[in-house]
């Protein structure tokens, strides 16, 4: 180890001596308007030369982001790299991502990447996000897009090794707008987008509410009496006695008889979707001259979302960037960015409360528009505030779950959200090859959270719940550079050395500070106050975390005779969560062959590039000790025993420390080309890499009897290897009419190859599925229940019916086998199109709700009938054992009509219908393999059009330039998936994926803008 | 020059002070500010405790409750566990609470007692020890127990269900008389003595392992009238009330019901004629059924588990070991080793206190047992035999012990199963349990029976 220290120092006494050539060091900045795919911003911020790099680099210009009616920075990045793939938590209004680039490289930190703005490290989290509750936003969706010159997908680890331990899940090199060199420049821009809602579930209209082929009224499932067979007209009602009284005062009464044969399946539907509103307005003005400039943007996004009721983002931000050269030498510069976002969400998931549970749950039959009102007992006492749904249509108590239009409109989940980053920087001059920068980076965020839910909201919420959570987090980050030219090194020979000598400081802060209050004392107000609870009932929370970090690093950059590209890099890390120091290094190699072989009419340019990196993944903090903790004990369903309310007790933690504790090491080598062709209309690159990341940390899961649940290890590897080829053609290219098609392709394969010992991990989802972490499989597979197999055939019950196997496994795999986009862009006249399909294949998904939904006997499939006749009704049985002939109803000719559908597992027909739908053959039973289903995808992520109006109409306004356009996001969606968009992931940016669990729903969109200079 | 100078000057103190304050970086991790290093043993004891209480009272009473005919899943997951069609997966929960939040605060509050010669502490921890290991044994069988819960032992070993017995007796043994009156017993409620319930603990070990002379012997010095121990739920707050409340009321309503069930028709009036029936003309089990169960405007099943206004209110303390078991031990012993009379009084007592309670419970003589008498049977013996122990079985409705009973007496309550011709015999090996201890034994299936209980 020691020797790469003294390799460090010698480095950097190296780096500090000025040199004697005449050249100026690269002291350009950041443009506007980049000329993308030749230069493009590396991870300390500088400009680089793409054609001279030997690590393959992808980069998105700013308007690119704009076009695609993306609230999120990174949401807008979704199919414009290969190998970066977006999955959005939900369809919310500014609900968050999750981002991966080249597969997954650790377990249990985070596989976000790194994002670099302006050359500071910013943040990024997500908080809070589970099975259940609400979706989150994510830190990236402050930005405004409008404000981004370029990013920058930095994908390998030589790239970016100079970051330590932070840039294992890959880099996002952001760079925002300067202001122009000459004039002024004012453009506003103003955007009205509907969305709605891309895919939803179908629901059986044949079966109303109840059970075993009756209805019943609350009943939770939808197995009651055929509908078309009621008598019709009204149902028959007693009126004398209690009822409920709706706001809008219609009054319902106890039914007697269910005669009503009305399928309120549209109604319902209506209650909870309706087009999303968003407008969008944006100013920004740019001005300078050639010793200042400046930009400066205001943005307002106010969004409602497709959701009924209360579900909305509003986010208004500000930013000034400014420049400014002092004299020859010192140049000042100072970013800031300001953004508040307010926003109300909806809880979804596994979750009562939730929108979508209460909503597909209901049966075809009931009516869901009147969801609060007035409930008159027998003796006409009134209960004011109370909720009507399903599963109790008197509102006489809580029903079991929310009706939907209670979860929309009474209920609050709002996040109200501060940012402000600043970042000054000087640049000196100090030698006419050197360039000294010092920059810092300061980004506050505080999220405050208020959830609520008022007296009679459905499970365990019946007499009243608030949360107010308090998050704030701090990313001071302090980068000082020097960098230094040296051209012909050795006499005039076309060696250039270029030499970067670097110390980076991170402290990141995060401190949660909240309390709940439940079991409200006055139930009939709705206060945002802990007051409204005995002392019993009101829980403080808070918790604190610091991180610290270091790099010391140094790069050097070799162009040999313009053909050979050489960088080499290392960084050494002190990091607060481990106890050595760490050290990175990376190194490329690019070598631009078409200088030595010539240029030809097929091959103009061509490149070949090599690079490898070792860099790492920081263990998370705090994880030395084994702590005590509260004491309290829960066993999975929800009950719990709370040591606070046994005069305090204490445990040793179930999480056993270590402190022992290293970072990962994430090895990779890269392999690639890149290759201009056919006079330079096609250009194409093709990546090749493998990395291995070993020492992974992980709490091991143990065995519960050694007294620990899990402990803090260097336990896992794993490995990824893939190819990304991205590409782009130029098919006309005339005056009036240029047309471009371009796209990429990207596979990763990713493979757990050592756990330790342990059989699996678990990462986020169910007792009965989750994502996991199981060795020999790629990270993220199912795990659950199966069915019991010999030599691969299902082992049946006597009745024909297979079992569920003792032990859980491996059912399948949310990992893409690879993902692909194609598009078309160009422009005719004065015409701008652009057209980007997406597609992501071979991934699987859980369909969690599908299985529920045939629980109740909502989804289509459990409402088919079968007829047979007399000798098979004898002789078919369904999963309890009875027989057609003792289920069915019998008609004239003899035969048999029952509800249920017939398959053979092996032994002959059986009967699929209540009883095996609410045991083996539903999403309660213990086997989930029926469930994982190929989630594949194919989509219209993006279909813009835009037209700049003519002179003649311009002048009539006076002004110079205006455009009007259209763009269509998420239009079209093919996937086999049933009831939901598969893009979609129940726990956010988790590690956890592929899991759908009443998920709220994706959208699209279609927006119409217009764009004016003043 | 000089600004060259300046500028290399503060790059060399840059990182100078990089690479000499990484010591002063790292002491930030050393602290979490969110937990504490440590915890006075007398601190740990009540959590210990409250594992126990989950353990008896949480998902594997419900379970242990289902397998006995007590409750029917009614809904979701539940429908699957009254087929019996269950996986590893659905046992984890009371395994790993008893072990991670009982067994191992235990053994370390044991060990810490120890040093500083605190002979209560130690005495009161050994109970809440022995209490866990006995239960977890009569679910599971053998079990780690020597091994368990040691640093540095990854993967424990098994120990056999009878070693496992003997280790608690002799662990309930070292307490007895160290403990006076129910001192240290937040998690527990109740004017119970440690000695009795050591004695109860003590007698259930030994009449699993049919040492019948055993168990009457530490019977007779077991649980007194008024001293039973409960689970406390005084406070009416999510946390700290009756778990069967929170699970059948507060966050799992509609789940479990008692329709269908075996013991409902036991108690019903409605079904006299059954010959199940406990009702009979010296016994009236109205006042038990409806304690027990529950049906009306905030049901959620035909027949719910009285959460309502019975056994399983939120402020119902849940038995852990009572007056009643004791007898009943004791009534079975006697009955066992001959001795009738003794065991006639030893119902009795326990009907009278029923009586106080419930209604009518008339004690029972001698000629009321046998072919043709009021209790049949097909001899007097075999039906006081019975009697006792359906009486246990419904006295102790809703506790694991009587899955015990059920299995170790080859069902002579005579359940019928929900599905298939046998009870389930034992709990699965949970999940957690078999990824990550290569010693968990294999090849046991739900209707394998324990060594005990064989």
């Amino acid at each position: 180890m020691k020797y790469k220290y003294l390799f460090i120092m010698g480095l950097s006494f190296g780096l500090m001596i000025p040199g004697q050539s005449q050249n100026s060091g690269s002291n350009n900045d950041t443009e506007d308007t980049l000329n993308l795919g030749e230069v493009s911003v590396n991870a300390i911020g500088t400009l680089f030369n793409v054609s001279k790099s030997g690590h393959s680099v992808s980069s998105v210009a700013g308007k690119k982001l704009v076009s695609s009616g993306e609230s999120g920075v990174i949401q807008a990045l979704s199919g414009k790299a290969s190998n970066v793939s977006i999955t959005k938590n939900s369809g919310d209004p500014g609900s968050g991502a999750f981002i991966q680039i080249r597969g997954q490289n650790t377990i249990s930190g985070s596989n976000q990447p790194l994002i670099i703005i302006d050359g500071i490290a910013m943040s990024n989290s997500s908080f809070g996000q589970g099975t259940d509750g609400v979706v989150q936003q994510s830190r990236l969706n402050d930005l405004n897009p409008s404000d981004i010159a370029s990013i920058t997908v930095l994908k390998g680890a030589a790239a970016a090794a100079i970051w330590g331990t932070a840039p294992a899940n890959g880099v996002i090199v952001i760079t925002t707008k300067k202001g122009s060199k000459s004039g002024m420049n004012i453009e506003f821009s103003s955007t009205l987008s509907f969305d709605m809602v891309n895919k939803e579930y179908e629901k059986q209209g044949i079966y109303g509410q109840g059970n075993a082929g009756k209805w019943v009224a609350n009943a939770p499932g939808s197995w009651g009496d055929k509908i078309s067979n009621r008598r019709g007209g009204l149902d028959s009602l007693r009126t004398t006695a209690n009822k409920f009284v709706a706001d809008d005062g219609s009054v319902y009464y106890p039914i007697l008889a269910k005669r009503d044969q009305t399928v309120f399946n549209k109604t319902n539907r209506d209650q909870v979707f309706r087009t999303g509103q968003t407008w969008i307005n944006n100013i920004s003005i740019s001005s300078g001259n050639a010793r200042s400039n400046m930009y400066f943007s205001a943005s307002d996004w106010n969004q409602k979302g497709v959701l009924n009721g209360t579900s909305d983002y509003h986010r208004t931000t500000g930013r000034l960037n400014f420049n400014h050269m002092l004299n020859d030498k010192l140049s000042l510069s100072m970013r800031s960015f300001l953004s508040k976002s307010t926003s109300n969400r909806i809880q979804q998931g596994s979750n009562l409360d939730g929108l979508y549970l209460g909503y597909l749950r209901t049966a075809p039959d009931f009516d869901n528009t009147d969801y609060s009102g007035t409930y008159y007992n027998a003796v006409g006492v009134a209960t004011f505030n109370s909720h009507r749904g399903y599963r109790r249509y008197l509102g006489d108590i809580q029903p079991s779950y929310n009706n939907p239009g209670w979860t929309l409109n009474k209920q609050t989940n709002t996040s109200d959200v501060t940012r402000v980053t600043v970042t000054p920087e000087i640049k000196y001059q100090w030698k006419p090859n050197s360039l000294f920068t010092v920059r810092t980076g300061y980004d506050v965020s505080t999220d405050h959270r208020i959830t609520y839910f008022p007296v009679l909201s459905g499970g365990s919420q019946a007499n009243g719940s608030f949360t107010d959570d308090f998050i704030q987090e701090t990313v001071l980050n302090f980068h000082a550079i020097n960098q230094s030219n040296f051209e012909n090194l050795l006499g005039n020979n076309g060696i250039n050395l270029h030499t970067t000598l670097g110390y980076i400081y991170t402290k990141r802060s995060l401190m949660e500070i909240g309390g709940t209050a439940s079991q409200f004392i006055i139930k009939n107000q709705d206060r945002f106050a802990f007051i409204n609870a005995t002392s019993t009932n009101q829980n403080p929370f808070n918790s604190n975390q610091l991180l610290l970090t270091n790099q010391v690093y140094g790069m050097l950059d070799l162009d040999i005779k313009d053909k050979y590209f050489l960088q080499v890099s290392s960084a050494s890390e002190a990091s607060s969560t481990y106890a050595n120091r760490f050290l990175t290094t990376g190194a490329s190699l690019a070598y631009e062959f078409t200088k030595d072989i010539g240029q030809s009419e097929f091959l103009n340019n061509g490149k070949l590039r090599f690079s490898a990196g070792q860099i790492g993944v920081a263990p998370p903090a705090y994880i030395w000790n084994t702590n005590y903790v509260g004491a309290g004990s829960s066993s999975g369903w929800g009950e719990t025993l709370d040591g606070t309310q046994f005069g305090g007790t204490y445990a040793r933690s179930s999480v056993q420390g270590n402190p022992d504790i290293r970072p990962e090491q994430k090895t990779e080598f890269e392999l690639g080309t890149d290759l201009k062709m056919l006079k330079n209309k096609l250009s194409l690159g093709i990546t090749y890499y493998t990395n291995e990341i070993t020492g992974i940390v992980l709490a091991v899961d143990v065995a519960p009897s050694s007294g620990y649940s899990s402990q803090w290890k260097n336990a896992a590897s794993m490995t990824n290897k893939g190819v990304e080829i991205d590409m782009n053609l130029n098919l006309v290219a005339t005056k009036d009419l240029n047309l471009n098609l371009y796209g990429n392709l990207s596979s990763n394969k990713n493979n757990v190859t050592d756990l330790s010992g342990t059989n699996s991990v678990f990462l986020a989802g169910f007792t009965g599925t989750s994502s996991r972490v199981v060795k020999d499989h790629a990270m993220g597979v199912f795990w659950g229940g199966m069915y019991e197999k010999n030599e691969g055939k299902l082992v049946l019950d006597a009745n024909g019916f297979p079992q569920a196997a003792v032990e859980e496994g491996v059912s399948g795999d949310p990992n893409a086998k690879y993902r692909a986009s194609i598009g078309m862009n160009g422009n005719y006249k004065e015409l701008t199109f652009n057209m980007l399909f997406e597609t992501s294949q071979g991934n699987q998904m859980w369909g969690g709700t599908s299985g529920v939904l045939n629980y109740f006997g909502i989804s289509p499939e459990t409402a088919t009938e079968v007829t047979l006749s007399q000798a098979d009704a004898d002789k078919v049985v369904d999963y309890s054992g009875k027989k057609v002939s003792a289920l069915g109803v019998k008609d004239a000719s003899g035969n048999y009509t029952v509800r249920g559908s017939l398959k053979d597992f092996g032994k002959g027909d059986v009967l699929l219908n209540q009883a095996w739908y609410q045991s083996l053959g539903g999403g309660f039973g213990p086997v989930n393999e029926d469930f994982i289903n190929d989630a594949s995808w194919v989509r219209l992520r993006e279909l813009s059009l835009s037209y700049k109006l003519p002179r003649s109409i311009c002048d009539l306004f006076h002004i110079p330039s205006a455009s009007v356009g259209f763009t269509g996001r998420n239009l079209l969606l093919w996937t086999p998936f049933k009831g939901v968009d598969p893009e979609l992931n129940l726990t956010g940016v988790s590690n956890g994926r592929g899991l759908d669990y009443f998920t709220n729903p994706g959208t699209k969109s279609y927006m119409f803008n217009i764009k004016f200079n003043l | 020059m000089k600004k060259i100078s300046i500028l290399v000057t503060i790059g060399f103190a840059l990182l100078v002070g990089v690479t000499s304050c990484k010591k002063e970086i790292n002491d930030i991790n050393k602290t979490n500010p969110n937990q504490f290093s440590g915890a006075d043993a007398s601190l740990m004891l009540t959590g210990a405790q409250l594992a126990n209480v989950m353990l008896n009272e949480g998902e594997s009473a419900r379970t242990a409750g289902i397998f006995c005919g007590y409750f029917k899943g009614a809904d979701r997951q539940y429908l699957s566990y009254s087929d019996y069609s269950m996986t590893a997966g659905d046992f984890n929960s009371g395994w790993s609470t008893a072990y991670i939040n009982g067994l191992a605060q235990c053994r370390i509050i044991r060990a810490a007692a120890a040093k500083s010669n605190n002979k209560v502490l130690m005495a009161v921890s050994s109970i809440t020890e022995a209490h866990l290991l006995l239960t977890l044994s009569g679910l599971w069988g053998d079990i780690p127990n020597t091994q368990a819960c040691t640093d540095g032992i990854n993967e424990p070993k098994y120990d056999k269900m009878s070693d496992v017995h003997k280790y608690c007796i002799d662990l309930l043994d070292s307490s007895m008389g160290k403990a006076s009156g129910n001192v240290l017993s937040v998690a527990y409620a109740g004017s119970f003595k440690w000695d009795e319930v050591a004695n109860t603990l003590k007698a259930r070990a030994l009449l699993r392992m049919k040492n019948y002379a055993g168990a009457a012997a530490a019977a007779a010095k077991g649980i007194k009238k008024g001293g039973d121990m409960y689970a406390n739920h005084t406070t009416e707050s999510p946390g700290a009330w009756n778990i069967f409340y929170d699970f059948l009321d507060y966050n799992r309503g509609g789940y479990l019901g008692c329709d269908g069930s075996f013991i409902a028709p036991m108690l019903d009036t409605a079904a006299k004629t059954l010959a199940m029936s406990r009702n009979n003309s010296k016994t009236t089990e109205t006042g038990r059924f409806y304690n027990y169960f529950y049906n009306g405007k905030y049901s959620y099943t035909n027949l719910d588990p009285n959460f309502f206004d019975g056994i399983f209110t939120p402020t119902s303390n849940y038995t852990l070991v009572s007056h009643a078991e004791n007898e009943l031990i004791l009534a079975e012993c006697n009955q066992r080793l001959g001795n009738s009379v003794a065991a006639l009084v030893n119902l009795n007592n326990v009907r009278a206190d029923l009586n106080a309670t419930y209604g009518t419970y008339m004690p029972y003589d001698i000629a009321d047992f046998g072919p043709g008498a009021l209790i049949k049977g097909a001899t007097a013996s075999e039906a006081m035999l019975k009697e006792i122990c359906c009486e246990k079985y419904v006295s102790l409705f809703g506790q694991i012990e009587t899955y015990c009973d059920v299995r170790r007496s080859g069902n002579i309550v005579g359940i019928t199963p929900y599905k298939g011709a046998s009870l389930p015999a034992r709990f699965l090996y949970p999940q957690q349990e078999i990824n990550s201890n290569k010693n968990t034994p294999k090849g046991f299936g739900l209707f394998d029976a324990l060594e005990l209980f064989k």
